[in-house]
C-alpha cells in the first residue's frame, strides 16, 4: 500500500523478487538476457535448416498464440479471427508492392495501417458484446476476409485461389530481403520479434491497463459504476493483439515469398488457440512454447493428414483435462479468465 | 421476378430457420453456443447422402432425424452435463473442438470431393404457378421450413414444456425459483436442435451441394443470424432467418460480385445500428 | 441535488414505473425508499443510475438534465451506487479493488473509507474469499470512494442479519451526515428505514405515493391501507 502501485494477483512474488537484493537481482537479468540472446544464435550452429525452418513457422504461430492468449488472459475473450490479420498482412503487403508500385517498406507500412484501421473499425463494433457473441463474431469476420480474398472481382489482387507469389526487390527496414528466406537468418529474426514481443505483452499486462482489462473482465458492470469506460480499454486491447497478429504475418510473407487463402483460413485460428491452450495463457513463455511444439508436432503427425482431427482433440483435451496448459501451470483457467458461471 | 426472389429466399431461409432456432433454443436455456452445430448439420447431409443412396431419400429423411437425435442425448449427457459448472467460454470452446472431430471424421471416411444428392421423383421438376415455373424441391423445402416454424410456435406457445423453455430463455433465476427441472427440458431442446439439424442436412443434399465445407458456412452462417437476432431470441432467429435468406439471396441477383460478403455487410450494419439484435432476447452486455 | 420528473420505466408491455416525481436534498440526511414487491423501487434506482434508460420523463442532477448520459460519467460526477446483489472485483484483494478506484477517481483518502467500513482486517484477502456480510461493505465502499456526492444504495441489507442491517445503516447515515452528503436507500426492512432516515418515499405498483418524514408517513391513512396494513 505504501509504494502505491496497484497490485494484482500475478504482481506479488513478481514484486519480490524485484525488491529482493540488487547482485541478484542484476544476475537474474543478465542471465536472462545472455538465455535469450544465445535463443538467437546457438541454434542456427546446431539445427539443421530443416528443422530451423520448422523452429520458424513455431515461433510465428507462437506469435499469433501469444496474440490470442493475451486477449483470454487479460480481458476473458476469444478470438477465433486470428489468421484474418495474419494472412491479411501478406495480402497487403504484396498487394502494396505489386500493384500500387510501393517500395517493400512503405508497402509494409501502408498495410500496417491498413489493418490497424480495419481492426479499430472491427473492434469498435464487437469489443461491446458478451465474451460468447465476441467469439462468434471474430469468427465471422475471419470467415468474411477469407471469402473477400476469394472474390471474382478481386481476383486481379489476391489471385484468388491460387493466392500470391511475393517478389521483395531491395530491403525491408533496412534489411536485405533476401536474408529473410535464409532459415538461420530468419530463425535469429523471429526469436528476437518473439522475445520483444513477449516481453512487451508481459508488460503490458502489469500495466495499469492491464489492471483495468482484468477488472473489466471479472465484473464489467461494476467497473462502469466505478467511473470507469469499459470500451476503450477493452478496443485497445483488441487492437494490440491484433497488431502482435500483424506483425507474425509480415514475418511470415518475408520468409515464405507467398501468400496463399490457407493462411487466412479457420484452421489456422484453430492451431492458434491449440498453441495457446498447449502452453497455457497466463504467459509470455507458454504460448510461444505452445507454438514450437505444435509446429514439431504438425510436422510428425500432419503427413497422414491428421493435424485438423489431432487440433479438434486438443482443443477438448485441453480445456477439459489440462485447463492450465503444459506450461503455464500457475492456476486454473477459469479462474484465470473470469470465467466463472454467476451463481455457482 | 419478386415472387421468385421471395421464393428462393424463403427455400434458403427454412433451412436456416431448422437450423438457427435450435442453436438459440439451446442457447436460452443453457447460454451454451454449440459452435459443433454445423458439423452435425454436415454430418446430417453426409447420413442422409448414404442412406439415400441405399433406402432412398424419404428413408433418409425418417432416419437421420432420429439418429441425429440420439447423437443429441449423448451430447447432452457426455459434454453438457459434466460440463455444467465451467464457464460458458469454456463449453463453447469444447462445442468447436467436437464440432472440428465430428467433420475432420467425416472427410476421412468421405474423402474431399462433393457428392450430390437427387431429389425424390415426386419432387423433382417445376410447376407452373401464375405462369411462373418453380422447382418443385424448393417448394417443398417451404413447406417443410414454415411447418417446422409453425411446429416451433405451437409448442412453445401451447404446451406446458413450451412455456418453461420461454419462461428459463427469458430469466434463468425466475425459472429456477419456479421449480423448473432445466436438465430434463435441456435434454429435449438439444435433441430436438440435433435432429432439426439433420433435417437441414438431409433437405440441403437435393438443394445445395454436400461437400467437406458446408459445416464451416453453415454454422457461420447461424451464428451471423443467432446475433442478428439477438442471442437466445427464438422469434428474433426465425426473423433473422428470413431477413439473411432475403439478403443472401437478393445478394447474389443485383450484386453478383459481392453476394459471398452481403451476408457479413448485414451483420456489420445491425450491429452498428442494434447492437443487442433486433430480437428481445437476453441483453448481450 | 437530485429531482425526477414524471418518470416512466417499462419493460416491454408491462409498466414499471409511471410518472413518478421525487425530489432529494443534499441536506446530510438519509433519503428511504419503501414500498411492496414490485412496486418499482429497484427500477427507479436502476433509472436514476443509468442502469435502464426511462421511456419517459427526465432525471436532473445538480440541476442538469442527466438522462442521456452514461452510468461513468454520472459516477466521476459522483452518482454512486452499491448493489442488492453484491456487485465486486472476486478474484481481486480487497485493496487491490479499492486502490483501482480510487486512483481512476483521484481520491487520495482511501484510509477514510477502509475505516468507516471497517475493512482493515480484510485489504489482503480476494473479495470471493471472505464472508458475505465483509463482502457488502466493499460493496458499499466501493461506492464510497471518490467522495460521491449522491449515493445510492439498493437494498444494503439483504441478505444480512437484522443487527448486521442496522450497524450498517448506522455507518452509512454517519457518513452522510458527516459529509452532508445525500443518499437514496431502498430497502425491504422498513425498521430500518424508519430508524435511520430522515426522509421515507412510498411506491406502490409504480406510482409514487407518499414522500413525508418517517412520522408523517407512518400516520399516512394511504400508505397504512396500500403497505402497512397489509404487514400489520
Amino acid at each position: 500500500m505504501s509504494n502505491g502501485t496497484m497490485t494484482d494477483d500475478l504482481h506479488a512474488p513478481v514484486t519480490t523478487t524485484l525488491t529482493g537484493p540488487l547482485p541478484r537481482r542484476s544476475l537474474a537479468i543478465v542471465a536472462g538476457l545472455i538465455g535469450l540472446g544465445a535463443g538467437a544464435v546457438v541454434p542456427t550452429y546446431l539445427a539443421s535448416d530443416f528443422v530451423l525452418r520448422l523452429g520458424s513457422e513455431g515461433l510465428l504461430l507462437g506469435l499469433l498464440a501469444l496474440s490470442v492468449a493475451f486477449l483470454m488472459n487479460q480481458a476473458g475473450l476469444v478470438a477465433l479471427g486470428a489468421a484474418s490479420v495474419y494472412g491479411g498482412a501478406g495480402y497487403l503487403f504484396a498487394i502494396g508492392m505489386s500493384d500500387w508500385g510501393l517500395t517493400p517498406t512503405a508497402a509494409l507500412g501502408v498495410a500496417f495501417l491498413i489493418l490497424l484501421g480495419y481492426v479499430a473499425m472491427l473492434g469498435a463494433l464487437i469489443v461491446r458484446t458478451n465474451p460468447l457473441a465476441f467469439m462468434m463474431l471474430t469468427l465471422a469476420a475471419g470467415e468474411m476476409i477469407s471469402h473477400a480474398v476469394l472474390l471474382e472481382g478481386l481476383r486481379d489482387y489476391t489471385g484468388g485461389a491460387d493466392g500470391l507469389v511475393v517478389r521483395i526487390n531491395g530491403t525491408v527496414l533496412g534489411i536485405d530481403a533476401i536474408h529473410f528466406a535464409d532459415p538461420a537468418k530468419f530463425w535469429s529474426l523471429a526469436w528476437t520479434v518473439a522475445v520483444l514481443v513477449g516481453l512487451a505483452l508481459w508488460g503490458v499486462g502489469r500495466s495499469r491497463l492491464g489492471a483495468v482489462l482484468r477488472a473489466i473482465r471479472e465484473n464489467e458492470e461494476r467497473m462502469r459504476f466505478s467511473g470507469f469506460n469499459t470500451f476503450l480499454p477493452r478496443l485497445t486491447g483488441y487492437v494490440l493483439v491484433n497488431l502482435v497478429a500483424a506483425i507474425a504475418g509480415f514475418l511470415h510473407v518475408l520468409n515464405a515469398g507467398f501468400v496463399s487463402p490457407e493462411s487466412l483460413g479457420l484452421s489456422v485460428s484453430t492451431n492458434t488457440l491449440v498453441a495457446a491452450l498447449i502452453g497455457g495463457i497466463s504467459g509470455s513463455l507458454g504460448p510461444i512454447f505452445g507454438g514450437l511444439l505444435f509446429s514439431f508436432a504438425q510436422d510428425e503427425f500432419g503427413a497422414r493428414g491428421l493435424t485438423q482431427l489431432l487440433t479438434g482433440v486438443a482443443i477438448v483435451v485441453f480445456i477439459v483435462v489440462f485447463p492450465q496448459g503444459v506450461v503455464g501451470g500457475l492456476s486454473g483457467l477459469s479462474r484465470r479468465l473470469g470465467w466463472r458461471r454467476e451463481g455457482s | 421476378m419478386i415472387a421468385l426472389l421471395i421464393a428462393n429466399s424463403l427455400a434458403l431461409a427454412s433451412l436456416l430457420i431448422m437450423l438457427s432456432s435450435g442453436l438459440a433454443l439451446i442457447y436460452g436455456l443453457r447460454d451454451v453456443i454449440n459452435f459443433g452445430h454445423g458439423a452435425i448439420y454436415m454430418l446430417g447431409a453426409y447420413l442422409g447422402y448414404t442412406i439415400a443412396t441405399v433406402g432412398g431419400f424419404w428413408l433418409a429423411l425418417l432416419l437421420v432425424p432420429i439418429m441425429l437425435a440420439l447423437l443429441g442425448i449423448a451430447f447432452e449427457y457426455l459434454a453438457l452435463r459434466p460440463l455444467q459448472r465451467r464457464s460458458h467460454i469454456e463449453v463453447a470452446l469444447v462445442t468447436l473442438g467436437l464440432g472440428i472431430i465430428v467433420g475432420q471424421i467425416i472427410i476421412y471416411l468421405y474423402g474431399g470431393e462433393a457428392r450430390s444428392v437427387d431429389a425424390p421423383k415426386i419432387l423433382s421438376g417445376s410447376v407452373t404457378i401464375l405462369h411462373l415455373s418453380y422447382p418443385v424441391y424448393r417448394l417443398f423445402l417451404i413447406v417443410m421450413g414454415l411447418g417446422s416454424c409453425a411446429l416451433l410456435a405451437l409448442w412453445l406457445r401451447a404446451t406446458p414444456s413450451g412455456l418453461y423453455v420461454r419462461a428459463v430463455s427469458q430469466d434463468p433465476s425466475v425459472a429456477r425459483m419456479m421449480g423448473i427441472n432445466a436438465d430434463r427440458l435441456s435434454l429435449l431442446v438439444t435433441s430436438l436442435s440435433t435432429a432439426f439439424a439433420g433435417i437441414a442436412g438431409v433437405l440441403a443434399g437435393p438443394y445445395l451441394s454436400v461437400d467437406p465445407g458446408m459445416d464451416v458456412v453453415m454454422i457461420v452462417n447461424c451464428l451471423i443470424i443467432v446475433v442478428i437476432g439477438g442471442t437466445g431470441s427464438i422469434g428474433g432467429a426465425i426473423v433473422a432467418a428470413l431477413l439473411f435468406g432475403f439478403v443472401q439471396v437478393a445478394g447474389s441477383v443485383f450484386l453478383p460480385n459481392l453476394a459471398a460478403l452481403v451476408p457479413y455487410i448485414l451483420l456489420m450494419v445491425v450491429l452498428l445500428i442494434a447492437p443487442g439484435g433486433i430480437g428481445r432476447g437476453r441483453v448481450l452486455s | 441535488m437530485l429531482a425526477i420528473e414524471k418518470l416512466s420505466v417499462s419493460y416491454g408491455s408491462v409498466r414499471a414505473l409511471s410518472d413518478v416525481d421525487l425530489e432529494v436534498r443534499g441536506d446530510g440526511l438519509l433519503h428511504g425508499i419503501i414500498g411492496p414487491n414490485g412496486a418499482g423501487k429497484s427500477t427507479l434506482l436502476d433509472a436514476i443510475c443509468g442502469r435502464r434508460r426511462p421511456t419517459s420523463g427526465r432525471v436532473r442532477y445538480c440541476g442538469e438534465d442527466i438522462t442521456q448520459r452514461s452510468i461513468s460519467w454520472r459516477r466521476r460526477q459522483g452518482m454512486a451506487r452499491s448493489f442488492q446483489r453484491t456487485s465486486v472485483f472476486q478474484n481481486l484483494t480487497v485493496l487491490d479493488q479499492l486502490k483501482l478506484v480510487a486512483q481512476h477517481l483521484g481520491d487520495d483518502q482511501l484510509d477514510d473509507v477502509i475505516e468507516v467500513m471497517d475493512l482493515g482486517g480484510y485489504l489482503e484477502q480476494k473479495a470471493g474469499r471472505i464472508a458475505y456480510g465483509v463482502q457488502r461493505r466493499v460493496d458499499v465502499a466501493l461506492a464510497l470512494i471518490g467522495r460521491p456526492r449522491l449515493l445510492l444504495m439498493d437494498e444494503p441489507g439483504a441478505g444480512l442479519s437484522a443487527t448486521e442491517t442496522l450497524r450498517l445503516f448506522g455507518h452509512v447515515r454517519d457518513l452522510v451526515r458527516e459529509r452532508g452528503i445525500a443518499a437514496v436507500v431502498v430497502e425491504h426492512d422498513v425498521d430500518a428505514v424508519f430508524a435511520c432516515c430522515g426522509m421515507v418515499t412510498v411506491l406502490d405498483l409504480g406510482r409514487h405515493l407518499a414522500t413525508g418524514t418517517p412520522e408523517a408517513i407512518r400516520a399516512d391513512h394511504r400508505v397504512i391501507a396500500a403497505y402497512l396494513g397489509t404487514a400489520a
